[in-house]
């Protein structure tokens, strides 16, 4: 495995960890279920996260969320931490293993398994899952071993955009069903000049490698794991068929490897430099500040990618309770607010992401996001990433698997099997 | 007697009876210019290709939200929006976090260059017990990858004895986490500044140091009035690397403090990004303020700076 400052962090983190969580585990950690918090709450609450790191998400937390909060409970304060999402595994690992991890951490999609067996996060109380409306397909990420151990304070989700007015020029009058339409049409609306890409049929790389080949795994009604997080299964059919499927977009010259929307410039998608994309739902409030006449003509449609199963990646952001929290009353009673139907809206509000709770569909920000509406209609077709504990190891080493399929140096199964016995090493080394 | 002929000067008018030596060397002179005309115009290019990205980052900072979802926005931008810069500079308390990065940059050049220097001088000219040991575990740290060490430096820091309210076994508090002594202390000496030194004390001639032992000047002031003084290029070099390193330093500032007024300049610009979204002109803004002391710094040291590269055999 190559030694990367983030793999490297992780194992070391995460096994030093394992012991002093043992050690030091808190109140709601371990045995019997988890209760409901009651009583009056006081004491400090820290809080680890990385959604709220901009200028607007400080003043959304600080000046709105946490004010509000503190009506009800006035004797809780609260320190934060901001991080990013690029530097948060690395935070939470020396803060794991220095034994000074936050009260309240807020993680992505696929970290709950790896964090939670090593008993590093509390159980919730399994109520805490009813009576918000929460999609049920949504809590998959937040459980582990049939336990939550989180609730989901955003989602953020990946699917196909395309341009309705190309389509229509070239006659084209529905989205792709399968794979193959799919390449088709890309073919055709490929326009080339001196040898270069001037459109691509799709930009299919603009999203994250990783998310977007587990996108077409999932669409190929593929799996990452099995139920038990300890099976690797993504080097079977669907998945070597989801790689290849990328890489004949490019054999077919639809798209290639380096054509993506750069840091810093619009998306091709948006500029008409590409026909279809793939896209995160956020993508939408570029679009709508950028190049609001393309929404204003109805110029952008959506649609699930397809092969045998339609699908939605769903990633996001969800809020735990540290294992070793010293205040888990209050700790607890924060996350269930910060996934409350108010605090969800704004917080999707400031990021552009999706609301997990089927009432907000009926929101005045649903309603007029037309990336995040169609996001809320299908829910019940989200498929998540992780499902091992030995996620965290796994993760960063995909990219670079995906990477070698798609630049030719290994067919879609080599890179695979590679990454499988990287994975089951990693899985072998879980207690 | 031996009689030496004058040589026969060579005409003064180079037309077209002009002896060949002549034409030899107007065309020599000719091609040296030709050749310096080249070398200056590869190295324009090469200047105008390191510069691009500082100006595509000006640009970018001046230019307004719509011309930045253009797909072929114009190169100057239509109409230029200074007001990018107040409002990165409103969007987060910039002055704090630019003050904390200067604190923290002079501090580590400060130290870094008394330490190193002394270490320097002492493995180069004093001779002692263990001293091609000791510079061979200085050799050795360099070669340590930096994201290896950070989990160890995090918990030595975190388990401080008599700080952050730990007791005489670092338990109990937070040790040097959140203070300024976890991000001044850890990165104060780097070993790659000892070797430098050392290089540069090995150079200087031994007779020197041997007059002022004669003399009855100390270890001390030999090594802080005769030495020291002949290497500044070493010493511009290490406080330039040092104090951009430090003043660049994201990942360990980010990991020891969680409070706001202790946060660094590059932690602050990442107000301007989140996962979703980012704000490419204020972000270039802060980005353009942020980079201007490194500049000046250079632009200040950069004659020592070159030297002190030369000198070392590094790039």
């Amino acid at each position: 495995m190559t030694l990367t400052r983030r793999s490297f962090l992780s194992a070391v983190g995460i096994s030093s960890v394992a012991l002093s969580a043992a050690a030091c585990s808190g109140p709601t950690a371990g045995s019997g279920p988890a209760t409901v918090a009651t009583g009056k709450l006081s004491g400090q609450v820290s809080l680890l996260t990385p959604i709220f790191e901009g200028a607007a998400g400080k003043a959304l937390l600080e000046q709105k969320l946490i004010p509000a909060f503190q009506k009800t409970h006035p004797d809780v304060s609260f320190k934060v931490d901001y991080v990013n999402y690029s530097a948060l595994n690395e935070k939470l690992t020396t803060g794991l293993a220095g034994g000074t991890v936050a009260d309240v951490l807020m993680l992505g999609v696929g970290w709950i398994p790896p964090f939670a067996a090593k008993g590093v996060l509390a159980e919730l109380p399994a109520e805490f899952a009813d009576g918000q409306g929460f999609h049920p397909r949504v809590l998959d990420p937040s459980r582990h071993e049939g336990k939550l151990y989180a609730l989901p304070a955003v989602l953020d989700t990946r699917f196909v955009a395309y341009r309705k007015d190309i389509f229509e020029e070239a006659g084209i009058t529905a989205p792709p069903q399968n794979w193959e339409e799919l390449r088709g049409i890309a073919k055709e609306l490929t326009r080339s000049s001196g040898g270069r890409i001037s459109r691509a049929g799709i930009d299919a790389f603009s999203i994250d490698l990783r998310q977007g080949w587990e996108y077409a795994l999932f669409a190929n009604g593929g799996k990452l794991f099995d139920e038990t997080g300890r099976k690797v299964l993504f080097n079977q059919r669907e998945g070597v068929e989801a790689l290849e499927f990328l890489a004949g977009l490019i054999k077919d010259g639809s798209t290639a490897f380096d054509f993506r929307s750069e840091a810093g410039k619009p998306l091709q998608l948006q500029t008409g430099n590409a026909a279809m994309a793939l896209v995160n739902n956020a993508h939408f409030m570029t679009i709508q500040q950028q190049s609001p006449e393309l929404i204003k003509e109805g110029k952008i449609g959506t649609f699930l990618l397809k092969n045998t199963t339609e699908a939605m990646f769903q990633g996001g952001t969800l809020a735990s309770v540290s294992a070793r929290s010293k205040n888990p009353d209050a700790a607890q009673t924060f996350v269930r607010y910060l996934a409350s139907p108010e605090v969800i809206l704004h917080t999707c509000e400031y990021r552009g992401s999706v609301p997990a709770i089927s009432a907000l569909a009926s929101s005045d920000y649903v309603k007029n996001n037309d990336f995040v509406r169609f996001a809320v209609d299908n829910l019940d077709k989200s498929v998540s990433e992780g499902g091992t504990p030995a996620w965290m190891e796994i993760r960063d080493t995909i990219k670079a698997a995906v990477e070698e399929a798609l630049t030719g140096k290994a067919t879609a199964q080599e890179a695979l099997d590679r990454l499988a016995d990287t994975a089951n090493d990693a899985i072998g080394r879980l207690q | 007697m031996t009689i030496v002929k004058a040589p026969k000067r060579a005409p003064q008018h180079t037309g077209p009876t002009a002896a060949p030596g002549a034409a030899t060397l107007v065309d020599h002179k000719r091609k040296a210019r030709f050749r310096r005309g080249l070398l200056c115009l590869a190295l324009i290019a090469i200047a105008f290709v390191m510069l691009v990205p500082f100006l595509w980052m000006i640009i970018t900072s001046l230019r307004p939200p719509s011309e930045l979802g253009m797909a072929n926005p114009p190169l100057i931008p239509g109409e230029l929006q200074w007001s990018n810069y107040s409002d990165a500079l409103k969007a987060a308390p910039f002055a704090t976090y630019a003050r904390n990065s200067f604190i923290i940059a002079i501090s580590h050049t400060v130290l870094n260059l008394v330490m190193a220097s002394m270490a320097g001088y002492a493995l180069a000219r004093l001779k002692f017990r263990g001293s091609t040991l000791i510079m061979g575990a200085f050799i050795a740290a360099l070669m340590i990858p930096t994201y290896t060490k950070i989990v160890p430096e995090f918990l030595i820091v975190r388990f401080m004895p008599f700080f952050g309210g730990n007791d005489a076994f670092g338990q109990g508090g937070i040790g040097w986490l959140d203070s300024w002594w976890a991000l001044i202390i850890p990165g104060a000496v780097t070993p790659f500044a000892v070797f430098l030194f050392r290089q540069f004390y090995a150079s200087v001639p031994v007779e020197l140091a041997e007059a002022a032992r004669l003399d009855g000047v100390s270890e001390f002031g030999i090594y802080a009035r005769i030495i020291t003084p002949q290497i500044k290029p070493a010493i511009a070099t290490v406080a330039l690397l040092t104090f951009e390193s430090s003043w660049n330093n994201f990942l360990w500032p980010l990991l020891v403090t969680s409070s706001d007024n202790l946060r660094v300049i590059q932690v602050g610009l990442s107000v301007f990004q989140n996962e979703n979204t980012t704000q490419w002109s204020l972000l270039m803004a802060g980005t353009a303020l942020a980079t201007l002391p490194m500049v000046a710094l250079f632009l200040l040291g950069q004659r020592y700076f070159v030297d002190g590269f030369t000198h070392a055999g590094i790039k």
